[in-house]
């Protein structure tokens, strides 16, 4: 089984973005492996244990210095990485997955990978729309936001979280399945496998992007959510407030 | 002409008041543009007295009401809201932000071309974008879209505006005839709704609890409160990890968004993470031991005290008062 893993590179949440004269800093920030991707990898590490014939591959779009990504994902035990670089800069949910779709077309060129696994979204722009646009360009089926995963004979029975309740899901292979918390609980790397993985080669690949973008982002200010919080003697006046103020009850 | 169409989605044969509260939203969107068409498309079948007096404005609804579309299926609901878009020759396309539109809308934005755009709130700049906060929440985006035809996906509790409901709405049943099944998407076996509380991303009221519920069974004071106000309860990702609450009641960066009218923090300090996730909520009520934790910096009201005193006494507060009422 051939499984394909997509994953990208987002601030730490702990680390604070800076504004500095209307641009954002990025100074003090520290980048990692988007928190999602790491249900997506550990997932995929998951089924090579149960299918050991399977060969887990990971791509990412990213400059340079993302190379860590791919490197913390060797460490999960993935076997080939993937650095994808596009001919033109990549700025959209659009372009992101147009790019990934011509790796992952051009890597397998006899069939596509059974399985593709992405984070449900990235931390930073939270749009969670690369894996389904992903998986229409690629001609595949799609799962957004899963949190089981169960291989039957010829199908995957999986869940997926719907407001105020859960959805029970079949879908066959070819797919792609984007990954919620709850899913599993991402392994910690061992020195000893982060120390393998700084040994293990990880692959380029340049594709060509013709497409522009489908939407841009043209502005961007802080967001300031400052209330000045009134500290009340006792529940009674709470109650009072609630009720006959903002008349919520 | 600006040619509008709202996707009207049922669950268990019931529209969903999201949808029908962005119906509204997009009327009056409309009416600002040189009076905008509206249309909705609404798959499976539904109850559908339930729509009279409840959607404003005038426009046609059609109606696939194929019973074997009763659950969600990708590959139908995409083929037959791309077929009615393009026969009705849309400009725009919107859904209310929910599992199933997100499933959704990325593939239409591919199959259409269009420009996919979500938002917490429609931008008034001429190009017709949307504003999303971005960054855990410490920054708000523009975001524009490049192409002719767009789709917007806005978050479903967001403040709408006052709309006099009780439109005239035409329905028409419409059986589409070019959405070919080709069996290869995934099939939608059953679903399982819980039962009781109203789900934390469509409540009204939330109340959630942080580390300082000290334990699961901290929570069932806040299950009492939840209880009298017909609320939800929600939880931050201490107590979610601790494994006290389910991950589908995370509020935050790794959890849900959510913007109810009230909510209520009890035993959460308020970190950057959490905040992400409740910053657009209505009035905000803290309950915390700790008189300078942060999650005070973005509360209405504040109650300075451990909550396993403070609690109690607002929940038999609270049943004096509602056995008054």
């Amino acid at each position: 089984m051939n499984i394909a893993v997509c994953v990208c590179q987002v601030p730490d949440t702990a680390s604070v973005i800076g504004y500095v004269d209307g641009a954002i800093d990025y100074s003090r920030v520290n980048r990692v492996l988007n928190p999602y991707d790491e249900y997506a990898l550990e997932e995929a590490v998951r089924l090579k244990e149960r299918f050991s014939e399977s060969i887990i591959t990971v791509f990412s779009v990213v400059s340079d210095s993302a190379a860590d990504v791919l490197r913390k994902a060797l460490a999960f035990g993935v076997d080939r990485a993937v650095r994808v670089t596009s001919s033109e800069e990549v700025s959209d949910p659009f372009q992101t997955a147009q790019v990934l779709c011509r790796a992952i077309s051009n890597y397998y060129p006899d069939a596509l990978p059974d399985l593709v696994f992405c984070g449900k979204q990235s931390t930073d722009f939270q749009s969670a729309q690369v894996p389904s646009m992903l998986a229409e360009m690629l001609g595949m089926a799609s799962v957004s936001g899963i949190t089981s995963l169960n291989p039957s004979l010829d199908s995957l029975r999986v869940e997926r979280e719907i407001e105020g309740g859960i959805e029970y899901i079949d879908v066959a292979c070819p797919a792609v399945l984007s990954t919620e918390k709850g899913l599993n609980e991402p392994r910690k790397t061992s020195i000893r496998a982060v120390m393998e993985a700084r040994k293990k080669s990880i692959d380029t690949l340049q594709v060509n992007l013709h497409e522009a973008p489908y939407a841009v982002m043209t502005a961007l200010q802080p967001l300031e959510r400052k209330k000045r919080c009134s500290f009340l003697p006792d529940e009674h006046e709470l109650i009072r407030l609630l009720s006959q103020e903002h008349n919520l009850f | 002409m600006n040619k509008f169409l709202v996707f009207l989605e049922q669950r268990e044969g019931v529209v969903k008041k999201a949808s029908l509260s962005l119906w509204n939203r997009v009327q009056e969107i409309a009416a600002l543009q040189n009076n905008a068409v509206v249309s909705g498309i609404l798959i499976g079948p539904a109850d559908i007295r339930q729509l009279d007096g409840a959607m404003a404005g005038d426009g046609v609804v059609y109606h696939a009401k194929d019973d074997r579309y009763r659950l969600y299926s990708q590959e139908y609901y995409t083929g037959v809201i791309e077929d009615t878009f393009k026969r009705e020759a849309c400009t725009a396309l919107f859904f209310a932000d929910t599992a199933m539109s997100r499933d959704l809308a990325p593939r239409l934005s591919v199959r259409l071309q269009a420009s996919l755009l979500s938002g917490s709130a429609v931008s008034d700049a001429d190009e017709g974008g949307v504003l999303r906060p971005v960054y855990s929440g410490s920054f708000l985006a523009s975001f524009v879209p490049k192409r002719h035809q767009c789709i917007f996906l806005l978050s479903s509790n967001a403040p709408l505006p006052a709309y006099s409901a009780g439109g005239n709405i035409r329905l028409i049943d419409v059986e589409p005839q070019n959405v070919s099944m080709e069996d290869i998407f995934p099939v939608v076996r059953q679903i399982v709704m819980r039962v009781g509380m109203p789900d934390v991303a469509e409540a009204r009221i939330i109340v959630a609890g942080g580390r300082g519920m000290g334990g699961a069974e901290g929570f069932a004071l806040l299950e009492q409160l939840a209880l009298l106000l017909g609320g939800a309860i929600g939880a931050s990702r201490a107590a979610v990890d601790e494994g006290w609450r389910p991950h589908a009641e995370q509020i935050g960066q790794t959890g849900k968004t959510v913007a109810p009218a009230l909510y209520f923090a009890c035993g959460i300090s308020g970190a950057v993470q959490h905040l992400a996730g409740m910053g657009s909520a209505g009035i905000v009520v803290a309950i915390n031991r700790d008189r300078h934790a942060p999650i005070f910096d973005v509360a209405d009201y504040g109650l300075a005290g451990d909550v396993h005193i403070v609690l109690p006494k607002l929940i038999d507060s609270l049943k004096e008062f509602l056995k008054k009422q």
